[in-house]
């Protein structure tokens, strides 16, 4: 008869996933995000939950979906967050303009999809990873019924502010 | 068939169309019907572009690798160079708007500015009290006020702005407003300052801010802050004149006890009135009588508007402390243009006539 091999530990599983799918949500934190700080922070926290999952016993079936709807929740508060206040002062920004290295159709691509609402940002970023539409729903926090249409708008919308660009 | 529209392309582009009812009429017609063909090729082309982007956003940060192995060893968060941090700023979503969200973001000002007397909320209080009261301490405010909010216009300015603005109380033309996307991207800022007769402006035009420096100025005969104070005086006394504005006692953040003032609705008409309310609502904390929250719609010379803010911080500093970074100075950042403009009437024309002054010499070359 055969035996199931056990489950590998959390943390080696955690460490095995976040090698496997590290950097595209990465990518996905900083596209959405538009800081590569936030972004690094996003995905340390969300693999951090992701450890907290499996150490409790968490459902280990689909957690590429999973790490997305987490990172995309973490995401959605950041934003939520930068309407809040900020004691914001001019002397003291210190950001970093983003590189623009790449074809200029890339970073007019890549201005077009800045200049996205979050939402949009978010849709897009996660069809491109190739989230389903179920999966997709499940980390934006919308219905399934409704991805379709929001994603025809959000391609819609890239495509007005891509043509401006260019 | 017919042709499918963009819903419908999008879920075959996605390849999501099996699980609805129809979907495969819809791949049939794909396959016959060039126009959709293309459509939905057309949208599978943008998929890959916004991929492309997602691929410029680049490999993951060795430190960060790190970072997260050793956040995931010792099961906690690792603060390093890429510590933890509140989120500070994003993308621009809008074109500039120069002078109208600086305007509003003004008018808003000064109606936050209304700190009514801080002797507690008395057992009955009417809503003409309220805004008497309101009315009586506009103008008394002193020192130098930081305020922030969120700010939603249509009609003055159409779309949604946070404002940052600090305004020096004993001098009623030294301040600095800042006027930012709802994402933080900065919109457009101005600041001045009588002492040291200077006035600067910030536009952001296509990503990039062009600063704006006048030396010496004379003061307008009335800043932003005071014109706007003129305009939220008008539009609380005519709350106050209403017949009936309705009172109504509320939990608000934190379970603090809010009162909210209503004028009731009116259906509009067409008036010679420089201003025309037909709508305004102001939520006031029960604790400070600070007005947290104000909406209104009408008419301003003729011409609709909506216009509503919620307070979300305020900071009141004494005028004599001397603060470092001077808060009323509008410094440029990296790679910012800077140009010297000269004085006039308006602060807007030494702007326009600024930026018209660069085209033309940029044109001679």
């Amino acid at each position: 008869m055969p035996v199931a091999a056990a489950p590998a530990d959390p943390q080696t599983e955690t460490l095995r996933l976040f090698q496997e799918h590290g950097a595209s949500l990465y990518r996905f934190c900083r596209v959405t995000l538009g800081r590569a700080d936030d972004a690094e922070d996003v995905v340390q926290e969300t693999f951090l939950k992701l450890l907290q999952h499996l150490e409790n016993h968490g459902a280990r079936s689909n957690l590429r979906a999973w790490l997305y709807t987490v990172a995309a929740n973490a995401c959605r508060d950041r934003l939520r967050g930068r309407l809040r206040w900020l004691p914001w002062r001019l002397e003291q920004d210190t950001r970093i303009v983003d590189v623009t290295e790449g074809r200029p159709e890339v970073q007019a691509a890549r201005r077009a999809m800045r200049a996205l609402a979050p939402r949009d940002r978010l849709l897009l970023s996660l069809r491109a990873e190739g989230l389903s539409y179920r999966q997709i729903a499940q980390a934006a926090g919308i219905r399934e019924a409704s991805v379709g249409r929001l994603l025809a708008r959000a391609v819609q919308r890239w495509k007005g502010k891509y043509a401006l660009l260019t | 068939m017919r042709c499918l529209h963009e819903v419908e392309l999008q879920a075959v582009a996605d390849g999501e169309a099996a699980g609805a009812s129809g979907a495969n009429a819809w791949a049939a017609h794909v396959a016959e019907c060039a126009r959709c063909h293309e459509r939905v090729e057309s949208i599978r082309r943008d998929l890959r572009d916004v991929a492309a982007v997602l691929e410029t956003a680049g490999e993951i940060p060795p430190r960060l690798e790190a970072r997260v192995r050793e956040a995931i060893t010792l099961q906690e968060p690792i603060r390093g160079s890429t510590r933890l941090r509140e989120p500070v700023e994003v993308p621009a979503w809008r074109r500039p708007r120069i002078v109208l969200p600086l305007a509003a973001a003004a008018l808003v000002t000064l109606i936050v500015s209304g700190v009514l007397p801080r002797f507690g909320a008395p057992p009955t209080l009417s809503a003409s009290q309220v805004l008497s009261r309101s009315l009586e301490t506009l103008a008394s405010a002193q020192g130098v006020e930081v305020l922030e909010y969120e700010l939603v216009s249509d009609g003055l300015a159409n779309g949604s702005w946070r404002i940052h603005l600090v305004v020096d109380h004993d001098r009623p033309t030294r301040y600095r407003v800042t006027t930012l996307a709802a994402d933080g991207e900065v919109v457009a800022a101005m600041s001045q300052d009588p002492v040291r007769q200077r006035r600067t402006q910030l536009v952001r035009v296509d990503g990039r801010n062009y600063v704006v420096n006048v030396a010496p100025v004379s003061n307008p005969m009335l800043s932003l802050p005071q014109m706007a104070q003129a305009l939220a005086e008008t539009t609380i006394t005519m709350m106050q004149a209403t017949t009936d504005p309705k009172l109504t006692v509320v939990d608000g953040p934190q379970g603090r006890r809010q009162y909210v003032v209503e004028m009731p609705p009116v259906t509009p008409t067409t008036t010679a009135a420089t201003l025309d309310l037909h709508r305004a609502r102001a939520v006031v904390s029960a604790t400070d009588f600070r007005i947290r929250e104000f909406e209104a719609s009408g008419t301003l010379l003729k011409q609709p508007f909506a216009i509503s803010f919620k307070l979300l911080q305020h900071l009141v500093l004494s005028g004599n402390v001397q603060m470092t970074p001077d808060p009323f100075e509008l410094l440029p950042g990296p790679g910012d243009v800077v140009l010297e403009g000269v004085a006039a009437e308006h602060p807007f024309e030494e702007l326009l006539t600024t930026l018209a002054r660069e085209l033309a010499r940029a044109r001679a070359f």
